[in-house]
């Protein structure tokens, strides 16, 4: 049952970054963003109130933690340029390539503070039937 | 060409973020975490505007012609969080990539279908290769846990 959400949580992926990337070619880059972000915030802030969540920050906070947000506008930005010339497979499997790739560097140096998991050579040809993959998509 | 390698820079600072939001939803929970990031955004974004061009034309009568559907992205990132903070802890991790990308990989390329009128068979073909390669490493980990 989990596993099936899972799923329909990279559908409403696929969806998001369409109508993102449609919003941004009716509008601009700049404004389709901060569109964007108020949208998600009057709706999270319908969550924080149907959950009647009360909102409260703990101090001594590093401050990068709240550089999420910051990456997330860049995100969106180069989401909606690519979704726009290259459409929105090829978005995301190439997406999903960056993805796979910066995460085996990260676990096998033990970036940002998280477990070790050193890479496996094996993965080596699951990365290059991947690789086989994007290449098929970029071509035909 | 440029699009194809800003679309993988993408992924890796999808991958960053992930992780830096995680940390910041063990702290304050996940709820205030994003928004926090939301917040953020925003001002991230109000700054980007100033910066680049002084003067923003923000006219609001072509705004008509925008189909009301084309403005929900924001919500359902709001969804796809919430959903995802359920769903995810709840599967192996191992799993999580390949299930989430099962599911956006076939509505990419329904979505292109619709907009393009027709579907290339190298999306076919590629994308189930990238499957079968998700698969296999997927199966390289599932070993490595079990011993």
């Amino acid at each position: 049952m989990y596993k099936a959400s899972a799923v329909f949580i990279g559908i409403l992926i696929a969806i998001m970054v369409t109508f993102n990337g449609i919003l941004s070619s009716y509008t601009n880059q700049y404004v389709s963003i901060l569109i964007i972000h108020i949208v998600g915030l009057i709706a999270l802030i319908i969550v924080f109130m149907l959950k009647k969540e009360k909102f409260k920050i703990p101090k001594n906070i590093p401050f990068y933690f709240f550089s999420a947000g910051l990456i997330g506008v860049f995100i969106v930005f180069l989401n909606n340029l690519c979704f726009n010339s290259i459409g929105a497979s090829l978005t995301l499997s190439l997406g999903i390539f960056g993805q796979l790739v910066l995460a085996c560097f990260i676990d096998h140096y033990g970036l940002f503070g998280l477990k070790i998991y050193r890479f496996k050579k094996k993965k080596i040809i699951g990365f290059f039937i991947v690789f086989l993959g994007l290449v098929t998509m970029i071509i035909y | 060409m440029l699009y194809i390698i800003l679309a993988i820079i993408c992924g890796c600072i999808t991958i960053i973020s992930m992780i830096v939001n995680s940390h910041l939803a063990k702290k304050i929970g996940v709820l205030q975490g994003t928004l926090v990031n939301y917040v953020m955004g925003l001002l991230g974004t109000t700054i980007l505007i100033v910066i680049v061009n002084n003067s923003v034309n923000i006219s609001f009568g072509n705004y008509t012609t925008i189909p009301l559907w084309a403005f929900l992205g924001g919500l359902i990132g709001i969804l796809v969080v919430s959903g995802s903070n359920i769903v995810i802890p709840k599967i192996p991790t191992i799993y999580t990539t390949l299930l989430i990308f099962i599911g956006q990989l076939s509505t990419g390329i329904l979505i292109d279908y619709f907009r393009m009128g027709f579907i290339s068979k190298g999306k076919i073909i590629g994308g189930s290769l990238i499957l079968l390669g998700l698969i296999y490493n997927s199966n390289v980990d599932k070993k490595e846990l079990i011993i």
